[in-house]
């Protein structure tokens, strides 16, 4: 039989199930017949919930983050097309760029930049 | 359940492989599969190891860039995510003495407040783990948010088993302390 101070170090993997087999037969035999651990199991697992959703409770990361990642691992322009010039006072341009954000298109007038449509991956994030 | 469950984990991590040689093989559409399975962990641990959101955010980019330059390096000594998170740890102890050293200028504010009791209590309960000693808090989210087993973390961390039973140990004692 396991004492309570040995059964105690082991409560958080087990109230997880990360303890392998016979570890947790051996928590499980003791919580059985302790009162005193029963209530260090509840403890732990009030605990384990609390830490969780405050965790999830997080803001998710934006997209920009992916955007980012894309562009430090060379996430490749798979179609750029520019029509116009300067002198016509336009430029259109598009661009797809594989693994990253899929498309995107600009309409520049007389210096200004008008995004025309961004197309993201999904559409999850 | 518990076979259901270590089936499950065992498929989880076989896909983390398939994965993880599909983006040594240089497959960008892999990349993002495995961006969606780990970047929110990856956040959270960051999150938990330095409470900025902004360098934990940081931590995400450059562990995934990591990750997409060194995926063929994995040796297949440990899980996937326990390689993943070795290299977050990392990073973020690199970014952390580089923030301390001032080289780094802050650049997103952490979130707005809400008053909903929830967020609150969730808030409460995040300030709670930051007081915590760095390598408590760690050993609390290996355990409670990754579901790691004591020795997976010892071999993560390259500490002895009985060090992380102590820190847990610790750290259980003060959470419980600030949660009453």
């Amino acid at each position: 039989m396991m004492r309570c101070e040995d059964v105690r170090e082991l409560i958080p993997w087990y109230v997880e199930g990360s303890l392998d087999a016979e570890e947790a037969r051996a928590v499980a035999g003791h919580v059985a017949a302790c009162e005193a651990c029963v209530r260090e199991v509840a403890a732990a697992l009030r605990m384990r919930t609390e830490v969780r959703n405050a965790l999830d409770g997080l803001p998710r990361l934006s997209e920009k983050t992916w955007v980012r990642i894309r562009e430090r691992t060379g996430g490749r322009s798979i179609a750029r097309i520019d029509v116009g010039s300067f002198l016509l006072g336009f430029r259109l341009g598009a661009s797809v760029v594989r693994g990253g954000v899929p498309m995107r298109g600009d309409l520049q007038v007389l210096g200004q930049n008008i995004k025309l449509f961004e197309r993201r991956r999904g559409g999850s994030r | 359940m518990a076979g259901w469950a270590e089936s499950d984990a065992g498929a989880a991590e076989l896909e983390d492989r398939r994965l993880l040689a599909r983006v040594a093989r240089g497959d960008e559409d892999s990349l993002r599969v495995f961006y969606d399975r780990f970047a929110e962990r990856v956040l959270r641990y960051a999150y938990t190891l330095l409470h900025r959101r902004h360098l934990a955010e940081d931590v995400v980019q450059e562990t995934m860039v990591a990750v997409w330059n060194g995926a063929g390096r994995f040796g297949g000594r440990s899980k996937v995510s326990t390689w993943v998170f070795g290299i977050a740890r990392h990073r973020a102890l690199d970014l952390l003495r580089r923030e301390i050293r001032g080289e780094r200028v802050p650049d997103v504010p952490l979130t707005l407040p809400d008053p909903a009791p929830a967020v609150e209590r969730r808030e409460h309960v995040l300030s709670a783990l930051s007081s915590l000693p760095e390598d408590q808090r760690e050993v609390v989210f290996l355990t409670f948010y990754e579901g790691l087993s004591y020795k997976e973390i010892a071999a993560a961390l390259a500490i002895p088993e009985g060090t992380v039973k102590s820190r847990m140990f610790h750290a259980k004692r003060k959470l419980a302390e600030a949660l009453t």
